[in-house]
């Protein structure tokens, strides 16, 4: 069941005389005041300055004027090559990721479904155990172990089948699917733990009833299993769209920036090079302003499509 | 085909283990287990980085963090729980919003912020801007409002005022869902890299995560030392997660379905 739905139904179910309105004065507010107001100037601030920098050419220094441009950012940012390879290789991502990030976990999650208990608690734990690290030291693992000499896939490469060296990083072919490969192995484990939180709520009855009327294993897992926890998957999806770009990025910043040529750079990272590289605000601000509502339609259909599919199965 | 999978997952870890205990000899062999483990990599990690004082900052950090984070998520919390306000819908939709913001859209104007105050390389920097939490205030909200009317109630006809009522009713039944936001709040961030990244840059200030990949970036092929470094930035963490698995899993479970 999506969050959104719960917390509609929660929402609902409060009771009339706890909540009525205004009883409590100013004190909620007063209650409310820190978050509001570290997410206002944190966040909410930052974001609309965000919106008017992307008028702006400027280069961060603080004694250098802001010379105002109107669209001249967003026109320059949409027309940019580096744009372009960016947002192909963003979609590269998501497309490479949804395999390990959806359809694996599904399969696990199902398949460790039967085991007893403590089994599959000590499974689950186990293969979640990539989610805890740390980005940096994911990628400096990784670096180690993809070492073109002396790292263990290399040797192992070179004692089993004689090949190699294979300077997977430095390939423009294999970089991009090597960090894709990578950060699919970080997420594999969190992505079984929300399947099998939803495949909990499914109820046996039904299973047991096609079971009866002779539909095969399969066809249960098909016809009935994967329909009713369809908003989970959804909700996997939604997740790896709006944030393979985020997962991969701290990947690409310390294993390959970028490159080779541009090979592994996604639109985070060219944000990133935007500003913090070339210090040219008014670009990272145009193109950050266009990601967010980008990625904000997006999240908006998956809200939808979610809350229509939970409203069906209800 | 499971235990395959579980082997890919975990063996990375346990390799980056094993080969910050191996010596120069046998860092690039293909055996498991050193031939005769060392601590010569960690040794060499604590001369050649300010690894304490990265230590120290993280341990800062996170724990200032996560505190602050309950605490602003609990008050916020009973509010939005407990009762109706004006705008309250608003209020707390704007909360949520903030899952939407991603970090890059804010980076600049609040890097600039920090600039300005004179902040770069200070603990502050890397505290103050991360003080409240969306996903705590929600995950509390859902919880207070799962409390029975009743409970308010009788402490209403108490004579309790609203502070008393949160320490004395609030809190106490809150306790396993706070336990489980301050794991999951201080694993985050320890982990945390981009904001370090961009508001610090000299080693004796900055987080372990930035230390590694400073380190990473001067010495890229020094595999035992690099290896001891990232063990030591993960090993608490490993070890939260061992006393304490059940926890964390369930918090990121609901982190997911926020």
């Amino acid at each position: 069941m999506s969050a959104i739905a719960s917390e509609e139904a929660t929402l609902v179910a409060v009771p009339r005389a706890r909540r009525r309105l205004g009883a409590a004065g100013l004190r909620p507010y007063l209650y409310i005041l820190p978050v509001v107001a570290s997410l206002g100037f944190w966040i909410y601030w930052p974001l609309l300055r965000t919106f008017f920098l992307g008028f702006y050419t400027w280069n961060l220094l603080p004694t250098t004027p802001r010379v105002w441009v109107g669209l001249g950012n967003y026109a320059r940012v949409v027309g940019l090559q580096e744009m372009g390879i960016a947002l192909r290789n963003t979609l590269i991502y998501v497309v490479g990721m949804l395999p390990l990030s959806v359809a694996l976990p599904l399969g696990i999650a199902l398949l460790t479904q039967n085991l007893g208990a403590r089994a599959r608690g000590v499974y689950r734990a186990l293969i979640f155990m990539p989610m805890l690290m740390a980005p940096v030291v994911v990628a400096t693992i990784w670096d180690w172990m993809l070492d073109p000499t002396g790292g263990l896939v290399d040797s192992l490469l070179h004692a089993v089948f004689g090949l190699g060296p294979v300077y997977w990083l430095n390939s423009q072919t294999w970089a991009i699917w090597v960090i894709t490969a990578i950060a699919g192995w970080k997420v594999v484990g969190f992505a079984v733990l929300i399947f099998a939180a939803a495949l909990t709520g499914v109820s046996r009855e039904y299973l047991e009833a096609a079971a009866v009327d002779g539909a095969a294993a399969w066809q249960r897992t098909w016809h009935i299993v994967v329909p009713l926890i369809l908003p989970s998957i959804l909700l996997v999806v939604m997740l790896t769209v709006l944030l393979s770009a985020q997962w991969t990025f701290p990947l690409i910043n310390v294993m390959t920036q970028g490159g080779p040529v541009n090979a592994t750079t996604n639109i985070y990272f060219e944000l990133w090079q935007f500003g913090f590289q070339s210090y040219n605000v008014g670009w990272a601000s145009a193109a950050a302003v266009l990601l967010f509502l980008g990625f904000g339609v997006i999240a908006w259909g998956f809200t939808a499509l979610m809350n229509r599919v939970a409203y069906r199965d209800s | 085909m499971l235990a395959v999978l579980s082997a890919v997952c975990l063996f990375p870890i346990l390799w980056m283990l094993l080969s910050s205990l191996k010596g120069d000899a046998d860092i690039s062999s293909l055996t498991l287990l050193p031939h005769v483990p060392t601590l010569a990599n960690y040794a060499a990690v604590v001369t050649e980085l300010p690894i304490l004082a990265m230590i120290a900052n993280t341990v800062v950090m996170a724990g200032a963090v996560t505190v602050l984070q309950l605490v602003t998520s609990v008050l916020a919390a009973y509010a939005f729980g407990r009762w109706r306000f004006r705008m309250d819908w608003l209020l707390y939709t704007l909360v949520i919003g903030t899952w939407l913001v991603p970090f890059q859209i804010t980076m600049i104007p609040n890097y600039v912020v920090i600039a300005g105050l004179h902040w770069l390389n200070t603990l502050q920097a890397l505290i103050v801007p991360q003080v409240a939490s969306a996903f705590g205030v929600i995950l509390l909200t859902q919880a207070v409002r799962s409390f029975p009317a009743a409970l308010f109630d009788a402490a209403s006809l108490d004579g309790a005022g609203s502070w008393t009522t949160l320490w004395r009713v609030v809190l106490p039944n809150l306790r396993a869902t706070l336990a489980a936001l301050a794991i999951l709040q201080f694993i985050s961030s320890w982990n945390e890299y981009f904001w370090p990244l961009l508001v610090t840059d000299k080693p004796t200030h900055t987080v372990l995560q930035v230390g590694l990949q400073m380190f990473f970036t001067d010495q890229g092929n020094q595999w035992g030392p690099l290896m001891a470094a990232a063990s030591i930035a993960s090993l608490p963490i490993l070890a939260v997660f061992l006393v304490s698995q059940r926890q964390v899993m369930d918090a990121f479970v609901r982190s997911g379905l926020k």
